[in-house]
Formats: structure tokens, C-alpha cells, sequence
């Protein structure tokens, strides 16, 4: 079960990910009800984006709504809405979206944003065409958007690799456990007493777990090809390598706590808060690191997940070689070597 | 003595404050089976967890094998094997797998494992378990496997915490005959026992008690340590026999086993008719009395009183 | 784990619970007049990025893409002045996003639309000869409930502190049988004259002292550091945290007697955490997630748990609103509760 653990996880995760921002439900309060405004909301909730959820009669139903959570955003025109928009005036509206999460929220305004320009720009045409105005005179900015490697900006196509850095932190967290496993099973005095050195011994533990997160190397980015249909540009024989680089890394990690630690629940606890929990938030996958605070964005560089999370992303979207990830790759050795010696140095060959 | 291939000088080994190991001073030949005897929490797990370098020493020094302790650690481990008192192999891996793992980690030529092996499991009487899971095997078979594990490199000195402890007498026979043959072929073996009737079958006997060595002799001479004789006795009331001979000339000390009384009197033929004579008065019946030879036991609790008095406790 | 963890809610919190900022953008600026220059300046006060050196031609702009180092570029063509002061002709504005990086992406498209907008409409207003302060009445009023301040960590802290909750329950009542039985003492301990139920019930006990107290302490801290309000009832929250610690005990003890060995227990727990974790609404909102999962999700306790803990805290919400999913949580943990015991007192038997 070790061994697949890994990759059923993203397989899952990636699934949940797979979102589709659509239909997003909204609820329109009409005090202007006349055609002008009709026509409004039709032009609102034509399409896939916006679905009409209901059509209310005042604010309180839509408190009602949002706080049932049954629609994510409300619309609410003003009475005087139609002749405002007529004189050219104004238009009288109030959106209001559900703050308790943003992507919907954000969805929703940008969407109806797209539908106020239109309309305004429709509305005015008339008024243009007496001015004698051409109409192109009304366009907003042309802005040409083009988003390299992942042209839908799927959120998915991006997690995914970085969840894979995530998700290869599994055998850590295992190899954390190891040493503690040893303790409290009374083997590891044996160990302590024979000849063997204590890097030696270390690394012996990190080996199993360095094969385990290899074979879910060859096995993840498969599944995420076929079953997700994520692009893999870079070459592939350089992420295993640098998959290799990274389990030493982060296992090294899990074996600084394996030393440390002198029960298996003790281990469990700290690596979930110094390996898990770190490398799922603070290693850039879901927030821009350059977005944290200094000092975290220091600590990022010392979370193997970090770097590998670059480099993921570089080979499964990017397409770059060592030329580019060359310094990722040395810092997770560098890492590596500094844990792992760290963990040899206060390792001692004595209970006490 | 120089040429000693374990020495201790002053050992002391503290846990906070309390001395678990009290300036031990042992002396132990090339060759030499050697019991450390001793009660529980006596202090005998630390005494040889310090030899075999696996706890940092307090205050003192020590060598063995011509390596100091101190300093030198690391060189003691391949001289020697070590058997832990609690179950330390690993119960996942079959005997086989196990002696394979053991001579791994000891750089045991490759070439010689297989027969060693053979020999070892022979030895041992493990041979038609050879695949079994190493957590599948009896309590005996446990200690039994452990010892050949300690073995498979050939390590000039034994130690072993208490290799008998929770074991059955016929297994605790067999492993005893085991250590008798190795120790005959010239391995040194330092073992720990609680057991009182295995301190006979060691060449030396040291008993420690609160972590010092109460006294480091061949057990012959620390029977003989017994001042005086023994008396054995059955009462029918023990309690009320013990205060009263306690209180009676000659009576050097009373120890109970059970319901039956170990008097030590300062001269059998003088007391015996005395301490009968004073149990009639009394009215308190008794089976019989009789001398008996001086076993350990009574010599070990016999010093400890002493040395318990010595400190006022 | 109790504390750490409360301390390492704060500190993910701190680094993540905020705007996205400082984001690196790189502008090649053909036009280089007054009005580029403007836009750049617009775009600086967005708040949204950190402006690289102006770069002089589009290679750069590739590597720099290529190699990761900014999430967005701006290519401003050099008609785009002219075009903005002629009567009638469309300013175009080139953009290209890192979609490697798919969540600052957007917030980056958002922010550069959004100034984009603005200009578009000013210079559409000043066309048609309008006032320009007048514009305002066409820009509709926005407002966010339940989060008026637009706080980051209202959308991410509640999520963060379920998964913290979920997780440090499940380990320590995984660990309670687990542990025992690896270590020998469980035969001890069923020996004892305590019936299974008894036995259940003390390894219960302890864990959901500290579930609660763990909550009460993140909550506490999330409150203080990050403003995260208790608008609705802080009894009824918990009341229901009880009885969400209660149906997460039930699974870490399930998980107790499965496995043979604290590995294992671990192992467990972190699957099933991190398969929970997708349905707090973190990454993504549930609603918009497939219709397989979104069914699922119905039967996973710590979905309902996260839509009750936003109602309570943001939303002020009551039984009134949240009873179905105060059922769902109910009807789950007794199904599990009841099961669990069964299960465990079978194990143990």
C-alpha cells in the first residue's frame, strides 16, 4: 500500500481539481421592470457562465439565498434603472457576491462586467449613430490575452505537477517513522552495537523510500498523461533524475526527524507539521511564493518541495532542460547533503 | 591486571542524579565465563550496555578488547556480539533472513556466511526453522536465534543481559550447554542473570546490587563468604519463629523462602540444639531442622543485609 | 501536535491568508509616451505586481517566461498613444501570461482587464464628449457579503483550520489501538475487567478533550491574528465541532484496529485527510467540481463540517439555514459512530 499511496492520492486530487467554473448561479432583483432592463437580464444570463437561479422580489430573499449559498452572486437594478440608461445617464446597479469564497465571486463580476460593457455599448450605439460616431470609436482596449502552456488557464494542468511534488513527500513522512519504528522495537540497538557507520545506517533507511517514490515517479506523470491529459513537453529521462534529487532531499528531511524523534507517534506529529503541512502550503503550488512575506519566502528555499515543484512544472509545461532547472536540481542535493549530514552528526550510535 | 580483556576502572555511569552503575572495578580475563549477578534494576543492563559502547560513561574508564571506551567505541563493536535483553531483531524477517542481515551489517566474508549459518542454526537447534518469520518463533527460539545472530561474525567476547530471562528450564539448559561449548572453544562470555543457580556455572561470579559490584569472586569462594552455617527450617508459624530466633544468641540472620526459614547461626552444632530448645519453650512447632549447604543466594541477600547496615539504612 | 499545530496554522496563515502580490511583470513598451507610461503606472498601483527593469525586445520576454520568472508581460504596441488620441481607432494592448502558474495568472488577466477597462471606458466616455466624472453612474456598485473588507484569509483559514482539526483527531485516535497493539500492550489491556465498550469509550475520551480544545485554540488564534469573525452562534459551533470531533474520532478508531501497525495508522489517516481536504472547497469550490465528485461529496463529514463553519463564522448562519447539513453530519456520524463501535469491539474481541 506504501507503494501506490502516492499516486492514488493525486489521481483523486486531480479529479476534485478538474473544475469547471460554469453555471454559476445568480439571483436578480428587477425594480425597474421595464424592457430596457428585461433585456438586461436576458443578455445577462444568456450563455453558459451565468445561470439565472431566481428572480426575486426583494433583498431579503437574496440574503436568503446567498446565505443558504444557493446563489453565489445577486444583481439587483435599480427602479429609475431604464430611464438612466436611456438618457445615457448612468446604470443604476448593485452586484453582490458571496465573500466567503472568491473564485465564483470573481467569476461572477468579471462575467457580468463583460455583459454591462456590451450592453452600455449597445445602448449607446443609438446615440452614437445620431452623433455620427462610428461605432468601432466605442470599442474597449483590444487587449489580446495568450497564456503560454496552459492556454485555458486550467487549474489543473498546473496542480498537477505541483501536486505531484506534494504528493511525492509521502515516503518522508514513512522514512521519518523508520528510526522511531527501530527504537521502540528495541532493533536499533542492535544496530547501534555492530560496526556499521552512522551515515551508512542512515541512508540505509532512506533507500527503500528513495525506490518506492521512484517507482510512483514512472507511474504519475503516465496516469497524469492519459487519465488527465496533461501535457509533458520536457524530457523525461531528466525527471527521473531530478525526481531522484528530490526524494533524497526530502527524505533527508524525514530522516533529521527519524534522529530526533524518540517514538513513532512523536514522528508522526512533527512531520506532519514540518513536512506535510509545509509542503502542501508554503512550496508555491497553491499561493505564489513571491506573494508571502519574506521570511517565508526564505523558508520556501529550504523545502525541497519548493524547488521540485519548478521543476515539475518546467518538464510537464515549460519544456525546459538543466539549463534552466540546473540550480533547482543543485539545491536539492545541496538540501539533501545538509540534512542528511545533520542528521549524522547528531545521530549518535548510543541510547544514551 | 594488564592482559584482561575487559577492564573497568571506577566505571560509573549516572542518570541524573541516580547511579545506576557505582564505580565498578571488574577484571575479566581472555576466556573467562563470567557471570554479573544481581537483582532487578541492580544495574546489570547498563554495566554491559556500557561495555559494548552503546551508553556514554559517567565518570571512570574501561577497555575492552584493548580499546578504551571512552575514546574508542566504534573499534569494540566488531569484537564483539551483543544480545540485547528485550527482542531485538527484527520479527519481519524470517531466521535466515535475519542471520543474512546480521552478517551483512559485520562484513562477514561472503563466501563463509552460508556455512556459518548452517553451523550457527545446527548449533542452535534453529535448523528446520530456517524460513520461519523470526516473530513466529517460541520464547526459547527468540534467545536462541539472537545468540547465533551475535555469533555469525566470530566475535572474541559474548555479552549477553540476561539471555535466559522468560525462557523454559529445558531452553534454559540447552542455551547454557551452548555458552559452555563456546566458551570452551575460547570465546570470553560476560553474562547477566538474575538467576542464581546460573552464577554457579560461571567461572566468576560478580554480584552487583544498586549498581556496585558487592563482590567479584569464583562462586565457591563467595559461598564461603556466608559467615557461619546454615540452618534450614519449616515452622508451622514462620512469622513468629523468624522474631524469635532473630532475637536469639548466635542467630546472625534470619532469611525467609516462602514458608520455609535459612537461619545462619555462627556454629551449626552449637546453635541447633539451642534454637530447638527455644522453639519448645515457646510453643511454636516446626517440622524439621537441619543444616544445609550454602547456596548463593543466601550469601548474596547475607552480604547485601551487611552492606545495608554498613550504610545505617 | 496540539500546539504546533495551532502555531503552524498561523504561520501558513500569515504567508498565504493574503492578496496576491507581487507578482513579477515584465513590460516591453514600443510606444514610450506619456500615455504607456501611464498605463504602466495604473497598472503599478494595482498592488498586483512588481515591475521588472523595461526590457527592450521579445526575446527577453521568452526566456523569461520560459525560464519562470514572471508570471505576466505587457507588450504595448507603438501606435497605442496615437490610436488612444484619434477619434475612433481601437488601442490594442498585448498580454501574456505564464499559465505554469495558473492561480497568479488570473489574478494578474484580472488586474490588467481591470485597468484595461477603466481606460477603455474613460477614452469612450471622452469620445462621445460626456463628462467624465459622469462615467461613475455606469459603473455598478459592488458589493462582497459576509466579507466587505475582501480579508484573504475569511476564503482560506476556515478551510486550513477544518484540515488542521481533521487531521491532528484522526492521528491521535488512530493512533490509540494501533499503538498498543504494536507494542504489545494491548493484550494487557484486554485482559483487563473493562467491557470493549468501556474500553472504546476511555481511549474515546481524551482524544475529543483535545479535538475540542484544539479547536477552541485555532479558533481563538484566527481570530486574534487574521480578524476571521464568529458572526453566528458560538454554542451551536460548538456543539456541532463536538459532534464533528465525535464522527472523526469514530474513523481514526476504525482506523486504530484495521491496521497492524502505527505506520499503517498513519499512512491511513493521511490518505484519507488529503482525499478529505478536496472537499473543504480550498482549491476549488466544491460546486464546481464534477458531478461524480460533488456527489461524493455529500458523504464526506468534513464538507459539511466546512460549509457549517463558514455559515457560523462569516455568514452568521443558524440551524435555520444549516440544518441540512447538520443532518447530513449527523445522519454520517451515527452511521459511522455505530459502525465503528461494532467494528471495534469486534476487533477487540
Amino acid at each position: 500500500m506504501v507503494l501506490i499511496t502516492p499516486t492514488m492520492i493525486l489521481m483523486i486530487m486531480a479529479y476534485a481539481l478538474t473544475v469547471d467554473l460554469e453555471h454559476i448561479p445568480i439571483a436578480v432583483l428587477d425594480q425597474s421592470r421595464t424592457k430596457i432592463s428585461r433585456m438586461f437580464i436576458q443578455q445577462i444570463t444568456a450563455g453558459d457562465d451565468l445561470d439565472l437561479f431566481a428572480q426575486v422580489g426583494s433583498i431579503d430573499e437574496i440574503e436568503l439565498m446567498l446565505v443558504r449559498g444557493e446563489v453565489k452572486a445577486a444583481i439587483i437594478l435599480a427602479p429609475d434603472f431604464s430611464n438612466q440608461v436611456l438618457s445615457m445617464r448612468g446604470m443604476p446597479m448593485q452586484v453582490i457576491i458571496d465573500g466567503t469564497e472568491p473564485e465564483s465571486g470573481n467569476f461572477a463580476v468579471d462575467h457580468i462586467g463583460q455583459r454591462v460593457e456590451r450592453f452600455i455599448r449597445d445602448v449607446m450605439s443609438d446615440r452614437m449613430q445620431a452623433l455620427g460616431i462610428p461605432e468601432q470609436a466605442l470599442l474597449p482596449i483590444d487587449l489580446r490575452v495568450r497564456a503560454w502552456y496552459n492556454p485555458g488557464l486550467e487549474p489543473r494542468v498546473d496542480m498537477i505537477p505541483g501536486l505531484i511534488s506534494m504528493v511525492l513527500g509521502f515516503p518522508a513522512l514513512s522514512v521519518a517513522l523508520a528510526l522511531a519504528h527501530e527504537r521502540e522495537h528495541g532493533t536499533l540497538e542492535q544496530l547501534m552495537v555492530s560496526p556499521i557507520g552512522r551515515a551508512d545506517l542512515l541512508i540505509g533507511k532512506m533507500i527503500p523510500y528513495i525506490i518506492v517514490g521512484m517507482a510512483n515517479v514512472v507511474l504519475m506523470p503516465i496516469l497524469a498523461m492519459l487519465w488527465f491529459d496533461i501535457p509533458f513537453n520536457g524530457s523525461f529521462p531528466l525527471f527521473l533524475v531530478l525526481s531522484a534529487f528530490f526524494l533524497f532531499g526530502i527524505l533527508s528531511m524525514g530522516i533529521i526527524i527519524g534522529v530526533f524523534m524518540r517514538t513513532q507517534a512523536a514522528a508522526m506529529a512533527v512531520s506532519f507539521l514540518l513536512i506535510f503541512f509545509p509542503g502542501f502550503f508554503l512550496t508555491g503550488i497553491f499561493f505564489p511564493i513571491a506573494s508571502m512575506p519574506e521570511i517565508m519566502r526564505m523558508e520556501a528555499i529550504f523545502l525541497p518541495g519548493t524547488h521540485y515543484a519548478l521543476i515539475t512544472r518546467g518538464l510537464f509545461l515549460t519544456a525546459v532542460g538543466m539549463d534552466v532547472l540546473w540550480p533547482y536540481a543543485v539545491m536539492l542535493v545541496g538540501l539533501g547533503i545538509l540534512f542528511t549530514g545533520v542528521a549524522a552528526l547528531f545521530f549518535k550510535k548510543r541510547l544514551g | 591486571m594488564t592482559d584482561a580483556i575487559i577492564q573497568t576502572d571506577g566505571l560509573t555511569r549516572l542518570f541524573k542524579e541516580h547511579r545506576a552503575v557505582d564505580a565498578l572495578d571488574l577484571s575479566i580475563q581472555p576466556g573467562e565465563l563470567f557471570g554479573l549477578v544481581g537483582p532487578d534494576g541492580a544495574g546489570k543492563t547498563t554495566t554491559l550496555r556500557l561495555l559494548a559502547g552503546l551508553l556514554q560513561i559517567s565518570e571512570g574508564d574501561g577497555s575492552v578488547a584493548g580499546f578504551d571506551l571512552r575514546k574508542q567505541a566504534e573499534s569494540i563493536k566488531p569484537q564483539i556480539g551483543y544480545m540485547a535483553q528485550e527482542f531485538s531483531l527484527y520479527a519481519e524477517l524470517s531466521v535466515v533472513e535475519n542471520l543474512q542481515f546480521f552478517s551483512e551489517i559485520y562484513d562477514v566474508d561472503p563466501d563463509e556466511v552460508e556455512g556459518r549459518s548452517e553451523r550457527l542454526l545446527a548449533f542452535a537447534g534453529l535448523s528446520e526453522f530456517k524460513q520461519r518469520r523470526a516473530e513466529h518463533l517460541s520464547g526459547g527460539m527468540k534467545k536462541k536465534l539472537a545468540l547465533a545472530c551475535t555469533l555469525i561474525h566470530k566475535p572474541k567476547i559474548l555479552l549477553l543481559d540476561e539471555p535466559t530471562t522468560g525462557v523454559d528450564p529445558v531452553s534454559r539448559r540447552e542455551f547454557w550447554e551452548i555458552l559452555s561449548e563456546l566458551n570452551l572453544s575460547g570465546t570470553t562470555i560476560l553474562v547477566s542473570t538474575p538467576y542464581m543457580d546460573e552464577a554457579d556455572r560461571c567461572a566468576r561470579v560478580g554480584l552487583i546490587y544498586a549498581g556496585r559490584l558487592v563482590i567479584c569472586d569464583t562462586p565457591t569462594a563467595i559461598r564461603n563468604e556466608l559467615p557461619g552455617d546454615l540452618l534450614e527450617l519449616h515452622p508451622d508459624d514462620w512469622r513468629k519463629t523468624r522474631d524469635l530466633l532473630a532475637s536469639l544468641p548466635g542467630v546472625i540472620q534470619v532469611q525467609t523462602y516462602g514458608e520455609t526459614l535459612h537461619v545462619i547461626v555462627d556454629s551449626a552444632a552449637l546453635r541447633l540444639p539451642e534454637l530447638e530448645q527455644a522453639l519448645e519453650a515457646a510453643e511454636l512447632d516446626f517440622r524439621s531442622m537441619r543444616p544445609a549447604p550454602a547456596r548463593m543466594e543466601e550469601a548474596f541477600i547475607s552480604l547485601i543485609n551487611r552492606l545495608g547496615s554498613q550504610e545505617g539504612r | 501536535m496540539l500546539f504546533g499545530g495551532a502555531l503552524e496554522l498561523v504561520l501558513v496563515g500569515w504567508a498565504t491568508s493574503r492578496p496576491i502580490t507581487n507578482l513579477p511583470l515584465m513590460v516591453l513598451d514600443h510606444d514610450r509616451s506619456q500615455e504607456s507610461r501611464r498605463f504602466i503606472v495604473d497598472l503599478e498601483n494595482t498592488g498586483t505586481f512588481a515591475l521588472e527593469p523595461m526590457v527592450t525586445n521579445v526575446e527577453t520576454i521568452e526566456q523569461a517566461l520560459l525560464r519562470g520568472e514572471i508570471n505576466a508581460a505587457l507588450v504595448i504596441p507603438p501606435d497605442f498613444s496615437e490610436d488612444f488620441s484619434s477619434a475612433a481607432q481601437q488601442p490594442t494592448l498585448a498580454v501574456i501570461l505564464n499559465g505554469a502558474e495558473s492561480i497568479p495568472a488570473l489574478t494578474a488577466q484580472r488586474a490588467i482587464e481591470g485597468v484595461a477597462q477603466e481606460w477603455g471606458d474613460r477614452l469612450a466616455v471622452s469620445r462621445i464628449g460626456m463628462d467624465p466624472d459622469a462615467m461613475e453612474g455606469f459603473l455598478p456598485s459592488l458589493r462582497v457579503w459576509f466579507n466587505e473588507a475582501l480579508n484573504e484569509a475569511y476564503y482560506t483559514t476556515p478551510a486550513e483550520l477544518g484540515l488542521m482539526l481533521e487531521f491532528t483527531v484522526l492521528i491521535f485516535a488512530a493512533l490509540s489501538f494501533s499503538r498498543e497493539r504494536e507494542l504489545g500492550t494491548l493484550e494487557q489491556l484486554l485482559v483487563m475487567p473493562f467491557s470493549s465498550l468501556e474500553i472504546i469509550i476511555g481511549k474515546a475520551i481524551p482524544v475529543m478533550i483535545i479535538g475540542l480544545f484544539d479547536f477552541a485554540l485555532m479558533l481563538a488564534l484566527t481570530h486574534l491574528f487574521f480578524g476571521v469573525p464568529v458572526r453566528g452562534s458560538l454554542t451551536l459551533l460548538f456543539l456541532l465541532a463536538t459532534g464533528y470531533v465525535l464522527v472523526e474520532l469514530s474513523k481514526g478508531l476504525v482506523i486504530s484496529v484495521m491496521v497492524k501497525t502505527q505506520h499503517q495508522a498513519f499512512l491511513m489517516v493521511m490518505l484519507i485527510g488529503m482525499v478529505d481536504f478536496m472537499f473543504t472547497g480550498y482549491a476549488a469550490p466544491v460546486e464546481s467540481m464534477p458531478q461524480v465528485v460533488r456527489f461524493i461529496s455529500n458523504f464526506i463529514p468534513a464538507y459539511h463540517w466546512l460549509e457549517i463553519v463558514r455559515g457560523i463564522l462569516l455568514k452568521a448562519s443558524g440551524l435555520a439555514v444549516l440544518w441540512p447539513h447538520v443532518m447530513a453530519l449527523a445522519i454520517i456520524g451515527v452511521v459511522i459512530v455505530t459502525f465503528s463501535i461494532r467494528f471495534v469491539r469486534r476487533t477487540l474481541q
